[in-house]
């Protein structure tokens, strides 16, 4: 009988604290969304229920905003530091992994150590260096500094790890060169890693705020969190096209995980099994 | 079919020596064997051969080429790992095929060796599944398969089935042993499962710490072997060992006496053996009779019935267990006294150093 009202207690706990985590996970999501249909009035008392002003904030959003200009340069920067991350990150993992050399673990370390360096110390050498080699206010500028990243070097090193040396082994047998194995064996093998860190590096690329905000000068190159940071910092913000904005620019990131779930739980699981 | 040579064939990593000096003759249409236990450098001399690790000195030639540095792809061997190593994204087909298409094979040709790959091993109806769709020993026939559409001179084996369960094992033994005939195919095959060995190979090489202890015959090494490690390594169970010393016998005859089982003494002929000199005597379990000669007073420890036959584990006092392997153990029990009769001719002697003494 005490054993019985323990575990109901014990449940009722559980899912009190999931309850809350989930509520605390979701209610910014679903606020948003709210939001995107109030008044900005509406927003400011806090009304959390569905409103009648979605038209005239997306109208709003769609009057004040180059909409199709802003999303393309979102995308357009997204995509490629994202397939430039991946290429340049994977093939240094996979380097790090398999090739042996004297000096790789010391190498490696150092390289794990630029984890610890806050942007904040990086931005302003950054930025003299973008400004000397003349590509201040270029989409160019805003990917360069993200595509050695030393997080997916470490986690491709780490998922290279579940490789299995036999299949290199018999590319090698039947004739392939290194890239070749790299190209035709690993990247195949390896695709739910792929998936997982494509969802990562794009999401981070996407939302990519401060380093755009300092490079990108003109309103021809900038991207969508700029956009809605500048609606949002106005001198009289309308939080109804904020939304708008917000729900707009989280779409692309959503779908991009909806349709590489799988791939990403199996990436995190290792693509190897 | 070709021949394969390896002459004063060192491998060390650093300072570290892992093969030391291996000269070895295969000849075109020999399944050859390596065998040894764990880390005695029978898979690495194998990567060798294949060119999968560099040789450190001596010279490996195929078909009185050198091809000490000549790319894996172009020795013409082709290789069957442990672990299948078949392409997870590729189809049967496409695995069998894909080295033929990196050496510009016309497709015709790489579809009608394929297909003649797969009529030998019997995969035509899985040649459209992914590996992961086939089991362990459908995969082992593509991995197979994949070497035999090269049309290699020399197939290498590396411990191919040591992944499967015990009756696929024996299942796939056969087939690659009516391989070896169909394709009259010169093997190189590595195993530590003496069993494989002495049933596929027509020559067995004994590798311990990186040297070659002894090449022969599964035969010749069961009858001769030159030390104590290939007598002990080939059989089972092992043979067993009871150290001695030698001692002058009746009629001027040498023989072993045995202090550890009640001073039998085991008439032997030696060429030459001071008395005194300690040594090791060898019995095989399946050389204990009724009615040899030669006895061991011993009490039995335990039994094993196999139906066929029974091994009794038996010992004299305190010393070492002896396997004794007869067919008339069903009436033996745990407990009983037994003086186990052998035909002292069969025994083999070693010296302190373990070369066999003859």
């Amino acid at each position: 009988m005490t054993n019985g009202i323990g575990r109901a207690a014990s449940a009722l706990l559980t899912y009190g604290l999931l309850g809350l985590m989930a509520f605390l996970s979701v209610f910014p999501f679903l606020w948003m969304v709210l939001g995107a249909t109030n008044s900005s009035i509406d927003i400011i008392k806090g009304r959390v229920l569905p409103g009648e002003f979605l038209s005239t904030n997306v109208d709003k959003f769609f009057t004040q905003v180059n909409a199709p200009l802003v999303f393309w340069n979102s995308a357009k920067i997204a995509i490629l530091a994202t397939v430039l991350t991946l290429a340049v990150s994977s093939l240094a993992g996979y380097g790090f992994e398999i090739f042996r050399s004297r000096h790789r673990e010391r190498l490696y370390r150092a390289m794990l150590l630029t984890l610890m360096i806050p942007f904040a110390a990086l931005m302003i050498p950054l930025f003299i260096m973008m400004g000397k080699a003349g590509l201040i206010n270029t989409h160019i500028a805003v990917v360069l500094p993200t595509i050695g990243s030393a997080f997916v070097v470490f986690y491709f090193r780490q998922c290279t790890k579940a490789f299995p040396s036999e299949l290199r082994d018999a590319a090698k047998v039947d004739g392939l060169k290194e890239w070749q194995i790299f190209l035709f064996i690993y990247v195949p093998v390896m695709r739910s890693t792929y998936a997982a860190a494509f969802i990562i590096v794009f999401m981070t690329a996407w939302n990519n705020y401060l380093w755009p905000l300092i490079v990108l000068q003109s309103n021809e190159t900038k991207t969508i969190t700029l956009v809605i940071s500048s609606l949002a910092s106005a001198y009289y913000p309308d939080y109804g096209v904020v939304m708008v904005g917000t729900v707009l620019a989280t779409l692309p990131t959503l779908a991009v995980f909806f349709f590489m779930q799988r791939q990403f739980v199996q990436g995190m699981l290792g693509s190897v099994k | 079919m070709s021949d394969l040579q390896l002459s004063d064939i060192c491998k060390s990593y650093g300072s570290l020596e892992v093969i030391k000096g291996v000269d070895l003759d295969i000849k075109s249409g020999e399944f050859v064997v390596f065998v040894g236990p764990s880390g005695c450098g029978k898979s690495t001399l194998l990567r060798m051969i294949a060119g999968l690790e560099e040789i450190t000195s001596g010279d490996l030639t195929i078909d009185g080429e050198r091809m000490n540095d000549v790319d894996p792809s172009k020795r013409g061997i082709a290789m069957v790992f442990q672990s299948y190593a078949l392409y997870p994204h590729m189809t049967v087909r496409e695995n069998m095929g894909f080295a033929l298409r990196f050496a510009g094979v016309a497709k015709a040709e790489i579809e009608r060796r394929v297909g003649e790959a797969a009529k030998i091993l019997e995969l035509d109806p899985l040649l459209d599944r992914k590996p992961k769709q086939l089991s362990g020993g459908q995969r082992q026939r593509v991995a197979i398969g994949r070497a035999i559409v090269r049309h290699p001179k020399i197939f290498l084996f590396d411990e191919p089935l040591s992944n499967l369960d015990a009756e696929l094992r024996v299942h796939m033994r056969i087939e690659i042993a009516r391989l070896h005939k169909t394709l009259a195919a010169t093997i190189v095959y590595v195993t530590h499962d003496q069993v494989e060995a002495m049933t596929l190979a027509d020559k067995i090489v004994v590798m311990r710490g990186g040297v070659v202890e002894q090449v022969g015959s599964p035969l010749e090494l069961y009858d001769d072997p030159a030390n104590l490690f290939v007598a002990g390594f080939i059989g089972s169970p092992k043979m067993n060992f009871l150290k001695g010393a030698i001692e002058p016998g009746d009629g001027g005859q040498l023989c072993v006496r045995l202090p550890d089982y009640g001073g039998a003494k085991i008439p032997v002929q030696l060429k030459e053996a001071a008395p005194g000199t300690p040594v090791t005597i060898g019995i095989r379990p399946e050389h204990f009779n009724e009615t040899g000669p030669a006895a061991l007073d011993l009490t039995i420890d335990m039994l094993e019935h196999l139906g066929g036959e029974t091994f009794a584990y038996a010992r004299h006092g305190k010393g070492d267990l002896v396997v004794i392997e007869t067919k008339n153990g069903r009436g033996l029990k745990s407990g009983d006294c037994i003086a186990a009769r052998f035909d002292p001719d069969s025994a083999l002697v070693f010296d302190v150093n373990g070369r066999r003494l003859r």
